[in-house]
This record gives C-alpha cells, sequence and structure tokens, in this order.
C-alpha cells in the first residue's frame, strides 16, 4: 500500500515534468477510442430508433402478413376482432408500372413514359400508429379521393408520391398517370412514411393509393405478386402473446406471418448490427495501431528516462515501484486520451450519418448514450495499459551503475554479425527463457484478446479478429525484419544521401519496422476494403453473360401469353425471350411430416422449411442446371415416356442440391406444397447444381411438365433486346398489358453497385482512422529520434550540409519507411480480400494492378508528408546551440 | 583574413537577455595560428561558433577571405562552409552511423567529390588510423575519434580551420598527439587556424593568444617563440 502511494507521488512528479512528450501518446489513443466511441454511439442511435419507434415502424402492435390475397374466412376471423376493440387496417404492396398520359394539367410530359414503382395500397384508418407526411399537408385520405368532376373522361383517383418519382418521369404535382387499368392524378409528394423503413434497395419510387383505387387497376390477378399487411392495434390491457398465438392457429391455413411490433424488423437490424460489429471491430484496430504508437512512446522515454532510473535505483527503490510508476503515469495520459477520443467519438455523430446516408432506415437524431462512451474509455485505458508493459519491462534491466555511464544511446552495433535466421533463433531462444517476458507476452496477448471479444460481444468473432491481428503484426513485423536485414546486405552506397536514409532507416532507436507496422495495418484494411469492392463490381460486371436478358417480366397471366408473345414480335427485330410458368407456394410438409413455420424460425437452416418457394413446371433441364442425383424425367431408365406414360403417376420434382441437403430430402422423398390453400403433393425425383449467377430465371423447386393443371400460375419471362429497343417495348407492354412488371436487369444492378460503393465509402471512412492512427504513431515515433535527428543534421550542417541535402535524406528514409509499410499493407490487404472472397464469397481474386498501385503510392506519399511534419522544425534550427550542449 | 568587427550576441532566458559576447574586434591575417583562451562561460566557444557561421550573432560582422558570413543565406553558408572551413569539436561529433572512412569522406561527399574515398583513406593515413578505416565511432576511443575528426576536418583543404577545445575531452597524452597531428596538417595545408583552449600547452603553441572574459576580448597579443 506504501509502495503504491510512493508510486503515484513519483508518477505524479514525472508527469508533472514531461506532459509535453506524452502529446502523441494523447494522440494515439484519442484517434482509436474516438473510432471506438464513433461507432459505438452510432449503433446505440440506431438501436434507440428502431426500437424507440417499433410500433410505427411495423405500422401497428401486431402485423399480420402473407402474400396472397386472405380468404373469406380469414377475412371473418379478421372482423370477429373488431369485437374486442382491436383496430385494424388493411396494407397492400405490390410492384407495379405506372406510365405517363399526355394530358397533363401542370407539365407536358411525353406520353408513355414509364416507371417501375412500388405500389402501396391502404385503407381505412391507415396508419395506426405514427404520422404520414404529405406535401400539400392534408390527410392521405383527401389526397387518395377526389370529387368525380376533376376527372374528364373516366374515373379517376389520388396518387401520393415520392418525389422520385416526379423527377424520373419528369411529371409534377396534378400531373396524370396511368397504373394498370386506372388513371391517377398526382396529388402530393410523399414526406414521410411511418412504417417503410426505407430499404437500401428498392425496386422504384414509394406511390400510395386507396384501396377502391386498387380494384380500377384491375393488378390484383390470380397469382399476382402481393404482399397483403393486416396491421393491428390493440387495447393496452391485452397481452400481444396469446393474441398472437390465437392468430397464428385460427389463420393456420392462410399462411401468414404474425409478428409483433417487440419483434420487428429483424432484418433490417440484423444488417445494422452487423455493419457496427465490422465498424467497431475496425475502430478497435485504429486503437490496436494506436497501441503500437503507445508502447513505442513508452520504449522512447525509457530511454530518455536510463539516468533517471538508475539514479532511483540507485537510490534504493525497486524495479517493481519503477515499473509501477511508469505504469501509473502511462495510464493517467490513457485515461485523458480516452477522454479526449470519447470527444472525437462524439463529433463522430455527425459524420457517420452523412457517410451512410441511405443505409439508414431512418434519420438519426444523434443522442449520447453512457454506455458507449464508458466503454470506449474503457477500452482506451484497458489497451494503454496492455501495450505499457512490454517496453516498460526493460526497466527491470537497468542497471543503477548507468550513472556513471551516460553513453548508452549511441549503440548502433549491438549485434554481432551473424545471419539472419541465427539471429532470429538467438532472439527467440532468449525471449522465451525470460520468464517474465513470456508472462507479459501472455497477459497481453490475453488481455487484448479480451477486450477483442467485448468490442465484438463475440467470443469466436473477437478470437478471429485477435488472430487475423496478430497474423497481420507478425506477417508486417518479419517482412519489415527481412527488408531491414535485406538492406543491411547491400553494399554501401556512394551517394552520402542514400547511405543517410538507409542508415536512419536501420537505426534500432528509429522504430522503423514500428513505423512499418503501423501504417501497414490501416493500409492492410483500407486497401483490403478497396480489393473486395472492386471485385464485387467487377463480379457483378462480368459475370453477366453475354446472353443475359435486359428483361424481367412478371405476373402474366395464362390468356396474356399470346399478346405478350405479339407485342415481343412486333417491338423487336431478333427477339429472343422465354416464357415460364410460375406458381407461388410454401412448403406444408415433408414425407408426411407437416412443417410448423415457428419451430425453424431463427434456426440456421430454418429459412428452406419458412420461405416462400416459385414452382415451374418445365420439359427440359435448364441449361447451367446439372443433374447431381437422381434422373430428369427425359432422361433414366423409362427415358421420356415415363410421364405420358403413367398419368396416374405423382407430380414429380427436382429439388435444387442445397435445399434438398438441408431439407433434408433425397430421392423418393415427398412433399406437399401449399398454394394459395391448396395442396399439391410431389416425389423428388433428382437434385440438381444450379448456377444461381448465370441470370437465368432458376428454380429451387422445378416440377413435372403438366403439374399445373388447374392451378393459378402466371408466367414469368425474360426478353433479350437491343438497347435502343428497350424504353419502346415496354411501353408497348404497358400498354396492352397494363399488370405485367417490367423489372430492367441493369436498374437493378446498377443499385447493386451504388448499395457496395456507399457500403465501401462507409467502411473506409472508419478504416481511414486507422490510417490516422498510424500516422499518429510515426509521428510519435520520429519524435523520439527527435534529438539524434537534431543532432546529425546539425552535424552535417557545421560540415557544410545544406538543408537540402538534409531534406533528401530524410525524403529518402520517410519514403523507404513509406513504400515497406505500403508494400506490406498491400500484399496483407491481397491476401486478406482473397480470403474474405475465396471463403465467404465464393468469389475468384482479381488482379487488380490500379488499386494496389494507387494504395502504394498513396503511403508512400503519406509517410513522407507525415515524416516532414514531424520533422520539419529541426530542419530550421541553428546547429551551434545544438553542439555545444551535446 | 578573418576580420570581426563589434561582434555582440545576446540570447533570450526567459524574460531576460543574457549577453553571451559584446563588441568583439579582431582581425587575423591569414596562415596565422591564434588560440583563444578565457574561463568557462566566457563566450569563446559562441564566438568560433558564429565565425562558422553556425549561429547568426545579433550585432556586427565577420569577414572571411572577404565575404560578409553574417549576410549569407542558410544555403550559401554551407557551400561557404564545404569550401573554406574546416572545424574540430570538443566532444568530436562524429556520427555514429558511418565508419571513419565514411565520416571522414562525409563533406568531400557533401561537395561531390568524385574521389572521396581515397582522399578519405589518405587522410586516415595521415592521422594513423589507416587500419581503423571501416571502425563505427562507438569502437573507437576518445583519441581515436577525434583524429577521425581532424582528418575529416582537413578533407576539404580549408582555408581556414577551427577548432574548439579539441583536447578538452582527451586525457593529456592523448591530446598531445592530436595537438601535434592537428598543427602539423594545419602547416602541411597552409591554413588559418583558430583554437579556442583551455589547455596552456596547445595555447602557447599558438603564435598568438586572444584572452576573454564575460564576453568581451581583455588581452590580445602575439606570444613570443
Amino acid at each position: 500500500m506504501k509502495n503504491v502511494a510512493v508510486a503515484i507521488k513519483l508518477a505524479w512528479r514525472e508527469t508533472r515534468g514531461s506532459w509535453r512528450q506524452f502529446l502523441f501518446f494523447f494522440v494515439c489513443i484519442a484517434i482509436g477510442v474516438g473510432a471506438v466511441v464513433g461507432v459505438g454511439l452510432f449503433a446505440a442511435n440506431v438501436e434507440q430508433v428502431i426500437l424507440g419507434d417499433a410500433r410505427g415502424l411495423l405500422g401497428g402492435d401486431l402485423e399480420i402478413r402473407l402474400s396472397r390475397l386472405l380468404s373469406e374466412s380469414g377475412h371473418s376471423v379478421l372482423k370477429s376482432l373488431r369485437n374486442r376493440n382491436i383496430a385494424l387496417t388493411h396494407v397492400s404492396e405490390l410492384v407495379a408500372m405506372a406510365s405517363t398520359e399526355g394530358n397533363s394539367e401542370a407539365k407536358n410530359p411525353q406520353p408513355g413514359s414509364t416507371q417501375l414503382v412500388e405500389l402501396k395500397v391502404v385503407g381505412e384508418g391507415y396508419p395506426l400508429y405514427g404520422r404520414v407526411e404529405v406535401q400539400p399537408p392534408k390527410a392521405l385520405s383527401s389526397h387518395l379521393t377526389l370529387p368525380q368532376s376533376r376527372c374528364e373522361r373516366s374515373p379517376c383517383f389520388g396518387a401520393v408520391v415520392q418525389k422520385s418519382f416526379l423527377i424520373s418521369l419528369d411529371v409534377d404535382l396534378g400531373s396524370h398517370i396511368k397504373i394498370g387499368q386506372a388513371r391517377f392524378v398526382i396529388t402530393g409528394v410523399l414526406l414521410k412514411e411511418p412504417d417503410r423503413v426505407a430499404s437500401a434497395f428498392s425496386l422504384g419510387p414509394r406511390v400510395i393509393i386507396s384501396r377502391q383505387a386498387l380494384v380500377a387497376t384491375e393488378l390484383v390477378k390470380p397469382g399476382s405478386r402481393i404482399r397483403e399487411r393486416y396491421l393491428l392495434r390493440v387495447p393496452a390491457s391485452m397481452s400481444l402473446g396469446p393474441l398472437k398465438g390465437e392468430l397464428r392457429g385460427r389463420l393456420a391455413k392462410e399462411g401468414v406471418r404474425v409478428s409483433s411490433y417487440r419483434d420487428a424488423q429483424p432484418r433490417i437490424r440484423r444488417f445494422l448490427d452487423q455493419l457496427s460489429t465490422y465498424l467497431g471491430l475496425i475502430g478497435l484496430t485504429a486503437l490496436f495501431v494506436g497501441g503500437i504508437g503507445v508502447a513505442c512512446t513508452v520504449q522512447g522515454f525509457i530511454k530518455q528516462k536510463l539516468t533517471t532510473i538508475a539514479i532511483l535505483k540507485t537510490l534504493g527503490a525497486g524495479a517493481g515501484l519503477i515499473v509501477g510508476m511508469y505504469l501509473l503515469q502511462s495510464l493517467l495520459m490513457g485515461a485523458i486520451g480516452s477522454l479526449v477520443g470519447a470527444g472525437l467519438g462524439v463529433s463522430l455523430q455527425i459524420v457517420l450519418p452523412v457517410l451512410l446516408q441511405g443505409l439508414l432506415p431512418l434519420p438519426l437524431t444523434p443522442q449520447l448514450f453512457l454506455h458507449p462512451l464508458l466503454k470506449g474509455v474503457a477500452l482506451g485505458i484497458g489497451t494503454t495499459a496492455l501495450f505499457t508493459l512490454w517496453p516498460l519491462l526493460t526497466i527491470r534491466t537497468i542497471p543503477p551503475a548507468l550513472v556513471f555511464r551516460r553513453d548508452v544511446e549511441q549503440a548502433p552495433l549491438g549485434h554481432p554479425p551473424m545471419s539472419l535466421f541465427r539471429r532470429l533463433k538467438t532472439d527467440l531462444s532468449r525471449l522465451l527463457r525470460d520468464s517474465r517476458r513470456v508472462g507479459t507476452g501472455l497477459v497481453m496477448g490475453g488481455g487484448l484478446a479480451g477486450l477483442a471479444m467485448w468490442q465484438a460481444r463475440s467470443i469466436t468473432l473477437g478470437l478471429l479478429f485477435m488472430a487475423a491481428f496478430l497474423t497481420a503484426l507478425i506477417l508486417l513485423w518479419v517482412a519489415a525484419m527481412l527488408l531491414l536485414h535485406f538492406l543491411t546486405k547491400v553494399s554501401r552506397p556512394r551517394s552520402f544521401v542514400v547511405r543517410q536514409a538507409i542508415g536512419n532507416v536501420q537505426h534500432p532507436g528509429n522504430f522503423t519496422a514500428g513505423m512499418a507496422v503501423s501504417i501497414g495495418v490501416g493500409v492492410m484494411v483500407i486497401v483490403a476494403i478497396a480489393l473486395i469492392k472492386t471485385s464485387l463490381l467487377l463480379a457483378i460486371g462480368e459475370r453477366i453473360p453475354e446472353d443475359a436478358p435486359a428483361f424481367f417480366f412478371i405476373d402474366i397471366q395464362p390468356d396474356q401469353k399470346v399478346d405478350f408473345e405479339r407485342v415481343v414480335q412486333e417491338e423487336t427485330r431478333s427477339p429472343t425471350y422465354t416464357l415460364t410458368p410460375v406458381i407461388r407456394s410454401r412448403l406444408a410438409s415433408l414425407n408426411g411430416q407437416p412443417i410448423d413455420p415457428e419451430e425453424h424460425k431463427g434456426k440456421r437452416n430454418g429459412w428452406y422449411f419458412t420461405r416462400e418457394y416459385v414452382l415451374t413446371a418445365l420439359p427440359d433441364l435448364p441449361k447451367d442446371n446439372t443433374i447431381v442425383k437422381g434422373h430428369w424425367w427425359t432422361e433414366g431408365p423409362k427415358g421420356g415416356q415415363a410421364l405420358q406414360e403413367e398419368a396416374s403417376t405423382p407430380i414429380l420434382v427436382s429439388v435444387e442440391v442445397e435445399a434438398a441437403r438441408n431439407l433434408g430430402l433425397d430421392i423418393g422423398s415427398t412433399l406437399e406444397f401449399d398454394i394459395q390453400g391448396a395442396t399439391l403433393a410431389a416425389k423428388v425425383e433428382s437434385t440438381r447444381q444450379v448456377d444461381w449467377s448465370s441470370f437465368s430465371t432458376n428454380f429451387f423447386m422445378i416440377l413435372s411438365p403438366g403439374s399445373f393443371q388447374g392451378a393459378p400460375f402466371t408466367y414469368i419471362a425474360t426478353a433479350n433486346v437491343d438497347p435502343e429497343e428497350e424504353v419502346p417495348l415496354q411501353r408497348a407492354l404497358v400498354k396492352v398489358l397494363p399488370n405485367v412488371t417490367a423489372i430492367k436487369v441493369g436498374d437493378i444492378l446498377e443499385n447493386v453497385a451504388r448499395l457496395l460503393r456507399q457500403l465501401s465509402w462507409a467502411i473506409q471512412g472508419i478504416a481511414l482512422l486507422c490510417i490516422a492512427g498510424g500516422a499518429v504513431v510515426m509521428t510519435t515515433a520520429l519524435s523520439t529520434t527527435r534529438y539524434r535527428r537534431l543532432y546529425e543534421a546539425s552535424i552535417l550542417k557545421a560540415l557544410g550540409g545544406t538543408r537540402r541535402i538534409i531534406v533528401k535524406a530524410f525524403a529518402l528514409e520517410f519514403a523507404m519507411v513509406g513504400t515497406l509499410a505500403g508494400v506490406i499493407g498491400v500484399g496483407l490487404a491481397s491476401a486478406l480480400s482473397w480470403a474474405i472472397l475465396y471463403f465467404f464469397l465464393d468469389l475468384p481474386w482479381a488482379f487488380q494492378p490500379g488499386v494496389l498501385g494507387w494504395g502504394l503510392v498513396l503511403t508512400v506519399l503519406l509517410a513522407i508528408t507525415v515524416g516532414f511534419l514531424s520533422t520539419f522544425r529541426i530542419l530550421g534550427e541553428p546547429p551551434l546551440a545544438v553542439l555545444r550542449q551535446e | 583574413m578573418i576580420s570581426v568587427q563589434n561582434l555582440g550576441m545576446q540570447l533570450r532566458a526567459g524574460s531576460h537577455l543574457v549577453t553571451i559576447l559584446d563588441g568583439i574586434t579582431f582581425e587575423v591575417p591569414e596562415k596565422q595560428v591564434v588560440a583563444i583562451v578565457g574561463p568557462s562561460g566566457s563566450g569563446k566557444s559562441t564566438l568560433l561558433g558564429l565565425m562558422a557561421g553556425l549561429d547568426k550573432p545579433t550585432a556586427g560582422t565577420i569577414q572571411l577571405n572577404g565575404f560578409d558570413i553574417t549576410a549569407l543565406t542558410e544555403t550559401q553558408l554551407a557551400h561557404f562552409r564545404r569550401e573554406y572551413i574546416g572545424y574540430i569539436f570538443q566532444s568530436f561529433h562524429l556520427i555514429p552511423t558511418l565508419t571513419a572512412l565514411e565520416n571522414v569522406a562525409l563533406p568531400l561527399d557533401l561537395s561531390g567529390e568524385p574521389s572521396a574515398a581515397n582522399r578519405a583513406e589518405e587522410l586516415l593515413a595521415a592521422v594513423g588510423l589507416q587500419d581503423r578505416q571501416h571502425h563505427y565511432p562507438v569502437q573507437l576511443s576518445g583519441g581515436e575519434q577525434q583524429r577521425v575528426a581532424v582528418a575529416r576536418a582537413f578533407a576539404c583543404r580549408p582555408r581556414i580551420l577551427l577548432a574548439d577545445e579539441p583536447t578538452g575531452n582527451l586525457d593529456s597524452g592523448t591530446g598531445q598527439i592530436v595537438i601535434d597531428l592537428l598543427l602539423k596538417l594545419n602547416q602541411d595545408h597552409g591554413s588559418t587556424l583558430v583554437l579556442v583552449t583551455h589547455d596552456s600547452n596547445l595555447a602557447e603553441r599558438a603564435g598568438r593568444m586572444i584572452t576573454m572574459r564575460d564576453g568581451r576580448l581583455v588581452s590580445d597579443g602575439e606570444i613570443p617563440r
């Protein structure tokens, strides 16, 4: 206890005199903590918004969702709820085509321009929670119903649209548009829609219409793609759990999902959760990089304090006391740095939402939360402590007799000449014999891993992160050592500038490896993200086969098939199109066992049991599909006759191999599909491998031909047309078949690419803090060599060296550090991106000289800039004072 | 020819100015050997440093071979030093990362002399260190280090040699060797030598002695041989 008090007192006295030297220490920790706190606060804000307005986001206390129309019995179930004081509203969502008409009141748009829209149909009572904001401000219902007098020829309705709709069709408030068979007047601009999580990925702008208008559009046909949502407001006295269970039971036949606001938006939440976990780990990388800076500062500091330490030892202070004193001092600095960092993190709240704009479901109003602040400060202090331990260990070996010898710093030849391998071996065995070093190493590793697990909120992820960080660190370190070793092998160059630069880089007190590692880690993160992004973008662009369709058409009714084919043939010169019958279904039972969706919810492969399956019935195996097991109908022992001959054979199904594996299906297994209430049984005849990236229409389940007899199927079509034929075809189809929706493949890919770019910007924004951390570490390391540089520069000047020569030597030195960091960082980034692409994304890694080259050049420039900013003051010092004080 | 006119140097220490040099005026004709003596803190090392242009005086001028070095820019000064001045420090000031040979060759490298290594070898031989060419400063004794420094000072055949307590960090025997070398090389090269010293032995071997006290010149006279 007494010792601690003495240590505190000594620590305070030491700090009082030398806090300036710790300035970089603060900054190293502050940047890392800033990143961690920034991400933490962001995550807390997102969580707050999503949880805080969960009712509004879901649109009610409970939501009943289904992908087909509700049956009569279902309606009566819902009707009965009204008796229990439960408010109900009905919302339908579907994708549709909107087109302009010539007789606009405001502008004169091109008649017949089309736009894919996300149509939302609202009924009475909508919204139950929250508020729809429309410009001009009026109740939503009065926007949607119009007095008859406003329409000249046919009855028309009001539509509220998103601003982007106005822009893309070049229409304005008051313009007329057509959706399906109905005509609309645009009556308002939608500003805010409470229950739409602005998904980053949407097919088109939102258009809201009334339920009567939907009927008039005639868009809803058997088998149409529609999402029906019934939203419930439940009296506060009624508990949601039992009601949810009751509704699930009573509506079991309808294929509904019932969810409460408490489990709302799991997908967006999971996405944001993962995003903030990964951003948080990048923040932690910045903090650990700062930790390297801390270690460099402490090591440099101890070197300056050798005499002080020796004096303290001669006065009887034990090594433990001295280590304790400097540890306390470091912790104090770390705490101050962490507090500054917390402030930095708070200010990041302004930047992050800008970076993530469009990816965020809702506007954030940044708020402060205590937990991320405290966590950030704790992580900062923890990191400081762990990174300080290692350099502090040297204190033990400082002999008190040092008081009598001052000349310690100038020992560039600590190692007798020996081979690199032997040196590594000697160093390693010396290290392993030192039990305290080994112990400290274990404490450091364990502690850092603990911090990583805490930050990742997962043991596995934390350990993975630590393993990756350590691997990167070790590789960077070894590579730096190898390069430095290689430099000793090259003969002393003639040029003084080169010799001086190499000498400096190799100087043991120069922290070259430390600088290169710190910058290299940041470079690795940023370049790896850039490489992955570019690979993904390339994959999107390159993997589209030449014959990929320009359009997908959905919801073509069986009786529209002829019209569709006619229009395509009329509007295109060399039409290539396919029409595939499809039906949407869910799995009802496997091998006679009924499927309970609740049982599979949240499980890893649960998706295969609960998802909606789009079925098709095809005579021929689609291209890009290969049979893995069993036979395709036209092959096999009975050949093509199998189906015709045995009309009584059960319907056969070919299952995609992964789905079969996850569902536990084998040849001969039976399954039942629920098709809008009707059951269809099928026997597994084969399993197939599918190339999902082929951009043709691919299916998990393919039924034998003729299976759709009497079922409410529709066609989906793909068409390959020349680019200049795209717009006319789209217009002609909307005119003849207004209910058919055309989806342009290019638009979707464009959307994906935009999303990707933005995501990578956001991640790189945080990763920039790693680079900033590395830059500060470099400044720190250079500041510890400031005196030596000043001294050498003074000698050079005294001997007639100009400032230019010194600048050149410095520049070359910094460029070497930058090159080292860049080459290693870029190399590791290649390895990391390859691993991620290969193992997680199943994509090939492409050599991207552009990204790598830029990464390298920018790193070198960064190192030179940082180096000069850290040393330029040395250049102006007159040499006399320095040389006289020596 | 060195001409120091009314030289003054003041430094700011905290809130007040400290006068280091005040109204120093003297001239040194070519090839003369001058010793500047005086107690510690009398300003003699500062005076020598100013004469090499290692700092700027706050008053007065210094002319070396007709150039007013107080009016030169930093770069001009560097070139001037390279061409005209050799400097020897009390604490040697060799660059620790360079070998003895490289240290001697350094000024030659700086002036872009192509045969720097050969000349450096000759010089090291002249100071008796031909066997120590590839040793680093830490591997050399104090006397050896100072001999390297002397060799370095003569590398560019300077017209003016300035030596700041060249024996100050050496024992008397070693000091004697260094002095002998210094004076011999100076004679061989025919340069002007100004040395600051505490060492009366060394001072007596100069032709002229300037005595300083508290930043002022108190006496200046020829030493009878």
